[in-house]
């Protein structure tokens, strides 16, 4: 048949120079990089005080589709092996049921961070002028919404197979009674979303990130699978998975700001501040997580700290950056004094406060009271001996009439409440790097652990207007105030929180601690 | 366990008790120290394994002494000095089936350094990528 001059040249053409078949995705991210945009005119809602570079680049290259194709396949194996194997095995019930409560706390907050890290890097989106940038941003903000429904995916697991659901099924309207919420909501909210966007990105993924999610994320794993728990590995280190990238898109920001030379004037105040921030909360809480709710200790948390934080955050991460300026934060004696012993202070006061929680804590045992000295020198007689006297004094059993709440009080041991992390602390007993500083403001009076968080304070008081628990509740009855922040049970009148993780011990009531006459009252009343 | 300086275990992490307090709290180990080492955390699976045992640990083994794979339960845990380098032409080769840098990145959980990916080669370095070096795009 004949064909038409046009499509011989045609045919002979493409014999020559064979069309693709298809293409590198690399060689699409260089094509789609080639597209300019005049971010001249760029509209950000919340400008920042940095020069953002135009030539940053992105360092995985990522195109739509393999993005996608690269999350369906992560999705797959995780949800795949949750519903199919680990469900077959009944892995939800093998779980220690000490560790079956860290995971209460550890997924419910990890939650809300990625659920702001949403809003976190769409804002930095707005910021950045470099399409790279914006392009890494981007696959940042769609991790984040995966990361979200991933955490929440977690808990709903937990609460059709962990023998107690209770804490699983319902945290998000009961985790905000106790004191551990709102220092969470300052790291994993304030800190992402409030203020200047280079400075969120600092807190998000040069800190939060680069430094934090490596205990949080990915040491974690190691405590859950020595802790029965197959659940937690299979999904934190899959949500890690996409951490890297967001500790490269964290780089760069650094990398579009570090040829502009008044960048020097903020960055290391802001790497402090941040690193502050973060630690202050991180530190104390993961390390009471890991080693006073679990059965069986992987290391130290002082070590996994050490690694992480100081050795590989600090040495590779900020170490290196040093013939550009960044110095090493100076806060960071005081959080290696708050790795050693702040979380064995938060534990104190987290189990002294019980029945403000949304999951159950148990007192150490003498194996583990072994461990802690061996590993911690020092510890027994700094907090095992209350331990003791609170056993002796039936802290557990609900006809005991005790709870260790009471010993504070009676010991003249007041807890004050950081303004600035929301962190609580006694500054009578603590060993950690914590001294109580008062502030009065506007009329009101403010309490500070620490000289770190006290000048963020100093230089903008507004940004701290959080009321912490003994304010917001002063006068008010605890057994109250449980129920009417929906702190029981399915029978309406068991607690969520218990102080043992006994499967067959007795479980406090409502009733139980209306009995002790518990009334909420700010210590700064007293100053 | 491994005597490497880039064991999972090694230097002050070896110690206990005291002896760990003593060199955590010393004068020296208040500021930070550079360091030259990356760290990546690899989620263990099929092809991960096999890229951990038949290259990393494998043929590959010479070009990178420093390099030290631990076990720690999910994944595994890698320290080198200077850089580890992934060619997954090279995995795509030993697997029989194409597999690209991407779906390498599945199951790279996380990294300390500078990761960064150049064809199907996947890099995680000690260098300043950015600013010490430039990130290359791919040629066409």
């Amino acid at each position: 048949m004949a064909i038409s001059a046009a499509t011989k040249a045609a045919t002979d053409a493409l014999a020559v120079n064979r069309a693709p078949t298809s293409v590198n995705a690399q060689e699409v991210h260089r094509w789609l990089q080639s597209f300019t945009w005049d971010f001249d005119k760029n509209r950000t809602k919340y400008p920042t005080k940095y020069k953002m570079a135009n030539e940053t680049k992105e360092q995985f290259k990522l195109i739509a589709k393999e993005y996608a194709r690269m999350e369906s396949v992560k999705d797959e194996r995780q949800f795949g092996s949750l519903q199919d194997v680990l469900t077959r095995l009944d892995a939800g019930n093998r779980v220690h049921p000490k560790w079956g409560e860290t995971m209460k706390v550890a997924s419910n907050f990890l939650e809300v961070g990625e659920y702001n890290a949403i809003a976190a890097t769409g804002m930095l989106w707005d910021s950045a002028s470099a399409p790279e940038q914006k392009n890494g941003y981007l696959a940042q903000v769609l991790d984040e919404i995966r990361h979200t429904n991933q955490c929440g995916y977690v808990n709903y697991y937990f609460s059709k197979h962990f023998h107690d659901p209770a804490g699983h099924n319902d945290a998000r309207r009961t985790r905000t009674i106790g004191p551990l919420w709102k220092g969470m909501k300052r790291v994993f909210s304030d800190g992402f979303i409030s203020g200047d966007a280079v400075e969120c990105s600092v807190n998000l993924q040069l800190v939060g990130e680069a430094c934090f999610t490596n205990p949080l994320i990915v040491a974690i794993t190691e405590w859950a699978a020595a802790n029965g728990d197959e659940i937690t590995p299979t999904v934190f280190l899959s949500i890690e998975t996409d951490e890297l990238r967001h500790m490269a898109n964290g780089y760069q920001t650094v990398v579009s700001i570090a040829n502009d030379a008044a960048a020097s004037k903020y960055l290391n105040t802001d790497l402090n501040n941040a690193f502050w921030t973060q630690q202050k909360y991180f530190t104390p809480v993961l390390g009471m997580l890991f080693e006073y709710g679990s059965k069986f200790k992987v290391e130290p948390w002082v070590k996994t700290w050490n690694r992480w934080v100081y050795e590989d955050w600090g040495g590779i991460w900020i170490g290196r950056l040093g013939k550009y300026g960044v110095e090493s934060p100076r806060s960071l004696r005081d959080a290696k004094k708050d790795a050693y012993w702040a979380h064995h202070d938060l534990f104190l006061l987290a189990y002294a406060l019980w029945p403000t929680g949304f999951f159950r804590l148990t007192l150490p045992t003498a194996e583990e009271a072994d461990w802690f000295e061996a590993n911690y020198p020092g510890w027994y007689d700094q907090y095992g001996k209350i331990y003791d006297e609170w056993r002796a004094r039936g802290c557990e059993d609900p006809n005991s009439g005790f709870i260790p709440l009471m010993w504070f009080i009676e010991n003249n041991h007041p807890i004050y409440i950081d303004r600035v992390s929301q962190v609580p602390f006694c500054p009578s007993l603590c060993k950690g790097a914590s001294t109580l500083r008062v502030h009065e403001y506007n009329g009101k009076k403010h309490s500070f652990s620490d000289e770190w968080g006290e000048r963020m304070w100093l230089s903008e008081p507004e940004r701290y207007e959080c009321q912490n628990m003994f304010e917001q509740y002063a006068g008010r009855e605890l057994s109250e105030v449980i129920a009417e922040q929906h702190g029981v049970r399915s029978d309406g009148k068991t607690l969520i929180a218990q102080p043992h993780t006994n499967k067959n011990g007795k479980l406090w009531t409502l009733d139980d601690i209306k009995k002790l006459n518990c009334v909420f009252k700010d210590p700064l009343d007293a100053l | 366990m491994s005597v490497s300086s880039n064991a999972y275990g090694a230097g002050i992490m070896a110690k206990t008790g005291k002896a760990f307090a003593d060199e955590y709290f010393a004068e020296e180990n208040q500021v930070v120290h550079e360091s030259n080492e990356v760290v990546l955390v690899l989620k263990k699976s099929d092809e991960i394994n096999i890229v951990v045992d038949e290259i990393l640990l494998g043929d590959r083994k010479a070009d990178n002494p420093t390099l030290v794979v631990e076990d720690r339960a999910g994944y595994w845990w890698l320290k080198a000095t200077g850089k580890i380098e992934v060619d997954c032409e090279e995995v795509s080769e030993l697997l029989g089936r194409h597999f690209s840098v991407y779906d390498f990145l599945v199951d790279v959980s996380s990294t300390i350094g500078r990761a960064f990916t150049l064809g199907e080669k996947f890099t995680i370095t000690s260098e300043l990528m950015g600013l010490d070096r430039q990130l290359e795009d791919l040629k066409s």
